[in-house]
């Protein structure tokens, strides 16, 4: 079937006179633009589209038109998964009518499916917020569970481009030898930071705290998803006041209004980190977004 | 017997429901919309009645049958005059596999034409749907047949449908039953494009032809009592009050948020247009043009109904939110074999508050002005409304 489309894109292309490349780029849809740098470091000449970026809850994105046009035409889309985009990615497969990424599909990658997710939970309700059973999903803060997303998204490009499998495997190697490299330079970078305790705005940077050893001691958030209420904040600005705390941690798409009171009340500072590529000059890759949340961390401690 | 199958329905879903999440095999996504209201009147053309009551409470459940296939079922249990009806409002299945874009839809489902009415009545922002839906489309428009629909390889959406369907709600009265009505009533076709502006906007437009085989009128018999054709006739039922052959509809959607992040802040408008026209019966077309001398005092030549709304709803944040909506309604009444022309004007004002995505509390004053219509006696109305939804909830359209 996939071979069929692509020899009529191209005899289309040659009958509209235009000269057409021997095999089309691999198209691309990224639920969350983590993703869509990855695919970049795996596959620099694949035509790359994210859904979201990094100013956009992931959470709350509209299945709308542009988002449908563009998995219409993917041949690969990367998601987070754990229930992260189940309020509109199911929309945008239902309309987008291509069989390549359906559920199941080799074209349809669900990150949280190659790795253990952190917080899985045995037993899920709503009286508990928007929580998923499946685990935390914002799992790109993880530098070993990215290496192993990383070979496992190149063993989709394999399937689904057989013909470059050879340059995905250098691109893979390549990246592997880049990002083990950065590992032991970041943790370095990072050791000042284990048992350093923050507030934080949902649980975006679980991953992250976990591989540095910072502790997450309270949640702007009353409950997941439930926005900041001031009945939470006098709490929170109790537990500020024991003075182990050291600052107060939001994502590049969450509101600081919550964080700026308690942060005024309690003289902690306001640390908006940049949640995925995108979310800062800094972050132009996976690897300058790791520079730059660590060097902002670093700042205040 | 319906209550019986009420509570089989109602412990099944509370078993499942608070397992379900991501759809599995053992597991498919239930989920239950929970409606409740108080109104201080009655809301013309088949809208909520005044005094407490229930909206539509539904039950719905989903999944992927195989790699071909995709299914959902949604009952409705709605209560009106003291009597609960059970309705299938969707029984689809539809392909997830054909190729180049193609999709087939087929069994009861919701017409794609206009912009709301493919979309489930709890999405909405207000408490009811526009007076042109509740007018031609018996408020959402859900019908057996089958739709085809192909989505362009482009980056601008386009996509394109075709539909057939039964049509047995949007028939034309049929005071006698002796009207043999076409089986498959209604073809429509439609088409949508869409796309966005920067990173904060996105748009869509549709246009729709509904081509009703059934919609003109029943030639009227000298001596009957007129048909009346609206809500009296109908009760409660989703039949439409006005129908006609064709009918045009023209829609826009343009939604706003700050960076696109839709979590906090976001505007959406949108206003769509109907027409239909051809409903006069042969016979009393032939009247208006031949015959001078039938000169009614009430009686136009206009041979189409009309309606419009806009509206603007705004999230100031994630737990509350306020709409305006205004609408037109320009309809010809048949009463026997001359017409009443109809107007009615709603302007709506809803403030929502949502304590998470799943719960939200609406207070909503309308203002409903309106000539020649029945049981138009409150010119404001009040509704105090909840609309919850709970289990595995599925994803929203744009």
């Amino acid at each position: 079937m996939r071979i069929n489309s692509k020899l009529l894109a191209v005899s289309a292309a040659l009958m509209l006179g235009h000269s057409a490349p021997a095999l089309a780029a691999v198209n691309v849809f990224a639920c969350e633009p983590e993703y869509a740098a990855l695919a970049k470091e795996l596959a620099p000449d694949a035509s790359i589209y994210s859904a979201t970026t990094a100013l956009q809850d992931p959470h709350q994105v509209q299945a709308r038109p542009s988002l449908i046009a563009k998995m219409r035409q993917a041949d690969l889309a990367l998601c987070a998964g754990a229930e992260l985009e189940v309020g509109w990615l199911p929309m945008l497969q239902m309309k987008s009518a291509n069989a390549a990424v359906r559920d199941g599909a080799d074209g349809m990658f669900y990150a949280a499916e190659h790795i253990d997710t952190l917080d899985k939970l045995d037993k899920v309700d709503r009286t508990m917020g928007d929580v998923h059973a499946q685990g935390n999903p914002h799992l790109h803060f993880s530098p070993t569970r990215v290496l192993t997303l990383a070979s496992a998204i190149t063993a989709r490009l394999k399937q689904i481009d057989p013909a470059q499998a050879q340059g995905y495997d250098q691109r893979l190697a390549d990246f592997e030898r880049r990002w083990q490299a950065a590992i032991p330079r970041w943790e370095a970078e990072a050791a000042a930071l284990k048992g350093t305790k923050v507030i934080a705005y949902h649980t975006s940077f679980r991953y992250l705290f976990d591989w540095l050893g910072m502790e997450q001691v309270a949640d702007l958030e009353p409950k997941p998803g439930l926005p900041p209420s001031s009945g939470h904040l006098a709490s929170l600005l109790e537990r500020a006041r024991q003075g182990d705390v050291k600052a107060i941690v939001v994502a590049s798409y969450q509101d600081t209004r919550g964080a700026e009171w308690l942060s005024e009340k309690s003289g902690l500072p306001v640390l908006v980190l940049p949640m995925s590529v995108g979310g800062d000059d800094a972050s132009v890759d996976l690897f300058g977004l790791y520079d730059s949340v660590i060097a902002r961390l670093k700042k205040v401690n | 017997m319906n209550a019986f199958r009420l509570s089989v329905l109602a412990s099944s879903l509370i078993s499942a429901a608070a397992m379900a999440q991501t759809p599995t095999l053992t597991n498919p996504a239930i989920s239950a919309v929970l409606d409740g209201f108080y109104q201080n009147g009655d809301r013309v053309l088949g809208g909520r009645e005044e005094g407490f009551g229930l909206g539509e409470s539904e039950l719905a459940i989903s999944a992927n049958i195989d790699d071909m296939f995709y299914g959902k079922v949604t009952t409705v249990i709605e209560v009106h005059d003291g009597d609960t009806e059970l309705e299938l409002e969707e029984a689809f299945i539809q392909t997830l596999a054909l190729p180049a874009g193609f999709s087939v839809r087929a069994g009861r489902f919701l017409s794609d034409i206009g912009y709301l009415n493919n979309q489930h009545l709890h999405t909405d922002a207000f408490a009811d749907r526009p007076a042109a839906y509740r007018a031609f489309l018996g408020g959402h428009y859900f019908d057996d047949g089958v739709r085809l629909s192909w989505v362009a390889p482009t980056d601008l959406y386009w996509t394109f449908g075709v539909e057939a369907l039964k049509g047995e709600k949007l028939r034309a009265a049929d005071e006698h039953g002796e009207r043999e009505f076409d089986t498959v009533g209604v073809y429509n076709a439609f088409t949508k494009i869409g796309g966005d502006i920067g990173d904060n906007s996105s748009w869509q437009l549709g246009l729709a032809l509904m081509d009703n085989r059934n919609g003109r009128l029943t030639p009227y018999e000298e001596g009957e009592e007129g048909h009346d054709h609206g809500d009296d006739a109908h009760g409660h039922s989703h039949s439409a009050a006005y129908t006609g052959e064709k009918t045009y509809v023209a829609d826009v959607v343009y939604k706003w948020a700050p960076d696109g992040n839709y979590k906090y802040q976001h505007l959406t408008l949108s206003g769509e247009f109907f027409r239909v026209e051809d409903f006069k019966a042969a016979m009393l077309h032939e009247e208006d043009h031949g015959e001078e001398e039938h000169d009614h005092e009430h009686d136009t030549a206009k041979d189409h109904h009309q309606g419009w709304y806009v509206s603007g709803v705004y999230q100031f944040n994630p737990n509350w939110s306020a709409g305006l909506r205004y609408g037109e309604l320009e309809t010809e009444e048949a009463h026997g074999d001359h017409f009443h022309a109809q107007d009615l004007k709603e302007t709506e004002l809803s403030l929502n508050y949502h304590h998470s995505h799943f719960s939200t509390v609406r207070l909503q004053y309308t203002r409903q002005q309106g000539t020649n219509f029945d049981g138009l006696n409150d010119d404001n109305l009040i509704t105090l409304q909840y609309v919850m939804t709970l289990g595995a909830h599925g994803a929203h359209q744009f």
